[in-house]
């Protein structure tokens, strides 16, 4: 009884750890997505509040900013990283953080460069 | 009921006064986890998603193990060292796991004890020390319940500072989980030192964790 109870315990553990890193590697791909094909607005909409708005400086409007920037994400290394509400994914040419929201997970850092010892410096951030 | 209650008062006290501080510190811990949230522009939790969560599990875990290794070592260490004129002590010269005859173990066993302290082997060896072995168990599962909560909790503040996470082994060697560890260590080592030394000299009474009030301070092992 105890064993068929820690089965369905580890099951149920695993179905949503599984749903959990799909969502996010999902907003991940869906922000490149937007971005292959040149939709600025739509990858803005995948950006967190606080991203978006340090984008638009300037007079200069996310949709515009973000395509400028020409990130470039690539084949996924290895699944999500996801401790509660934040999330990293490591794609072949970019590392991208992203958060947790009442609508969904959002990207809060990409086109991110490892710093040895510090965090991550990021062409967008927030 | 009554004499229920009344026989087992002392515990019944201690698991009420447990239930109403962690369900205190729930509420409290989720209030401050959302607080948190709001100034990082995340968003706010339930009390049910805080008490699942590995914040609230590592600020468990780290307070129970570090509880359990204080009477863990007040159960051992007293084996071998005394405190001259402390209750919590021996008398000196007694130092040691003491005779059989003193333990009231195998021929020497009363009517009234514990049937593995009237067994042989290894049932007397086990029950002999059965209770430095489950607080030192607990202890055990406590810190280890720390180290996995505590590193998921460390990772969610590591991404949320664009930095890469840590695995178990990186968590254990890392300054959090022995800041964590060693602040909670140093506190109980500094109760259990003031107990030994302060009832040397001063009394409660009534209290068994006293000597009698009027009792000598040289007196050792003496309770009320």
């Amino acid at each position: 009884m105890s064993r068929l109870l820690l089965l369905l315990v580890a099951l149920v553990i695993t179905a949503c750890s599984s749903q959990r890193d799909g969502e996010v590697a999902q907003a991940a791909d869906g922000f490149y997505a937007a971005l292959a094909s040149g939709d600025g607005a739509r990858a803005c909409a995948l950006l967190s509040p606080r991203a978006e708005e340090g984008l638009e400086k300037g007079g200069d409007t996310c949709p515009e900013v973000v395509l400028d920037l020409d990130l470039r994400g690539g084949a996924p290394l290895g699944g999500p990283r996801v401790y509660g509400d934040e999330a990293q994914v490591r794609l072949a040419a970019d590392t991208v953080f992203l958060h947790r929201f009442a609508d969904g997970w959002r990207v809060r850092a990409a086109g991110c460069e490892p710093r040895p010892g510090l965090p991550y410096r990021c062409e967008i951030e927030g | 009921m009554r004499g229920f209650v009344r026989d087992n008062a002392l515990s019944l006290f201690f698991l009420l006064a447990f239930a109403a501080a962690l369900v205190g510190q729930s509420f409290a811990g989720t209030a401050d986890y959302n607080a948190r949230q709001l100034t990082e522009g995340g968003l706010p939790v339930t009390w049910a998603d805080y008490v699942t969560s590995s914040d609230f599990a590592v600020d468990v875990a780290e307070n129970w193990q570090s509880e359990y290794l204080q009477f863990l070592m007040f159960i051992m260490v007293t084996v071998w060292l005394v405190q001259r004129g402390s209750p919590e002590s021996k008398p000196p010269g007694e130092e040691g796991g003491q005779s059989d005859r003193e333990q009231r173990i195998g021929p020497f066993a009363r009517p009234d004890s514990p049937a593995w302290a009237k067994a042989g082997g290894v049932r007397r060896s086990l029950y002999s020390n059965s209770l430095g072995w489950v607080m030192g168990l607990v202890f055990a599962a406590s810190w280890f319940a720390q180290s996995v909560a505590g590193t998921a909790a460390y990772n969610n503040q590591r991404l949320s500072q664009l930095q890469d996470p840590v695995g178990w082994s990186g968590y254990v060697l890392s300054a959090d989980f022995w800041n964590r560890t060693l602040q909670n260590w140093q506190s109980e080592f500094l109760a259990v030192l003031s107990m030994i030394v302060l009832a040397v000299y001063l009394r409660q009474r009534g209290s068994p964790e006293s000597k009698p009030v009027g009792a000598g301070h040289a007196a050792t092992g003496v309770e009320s």
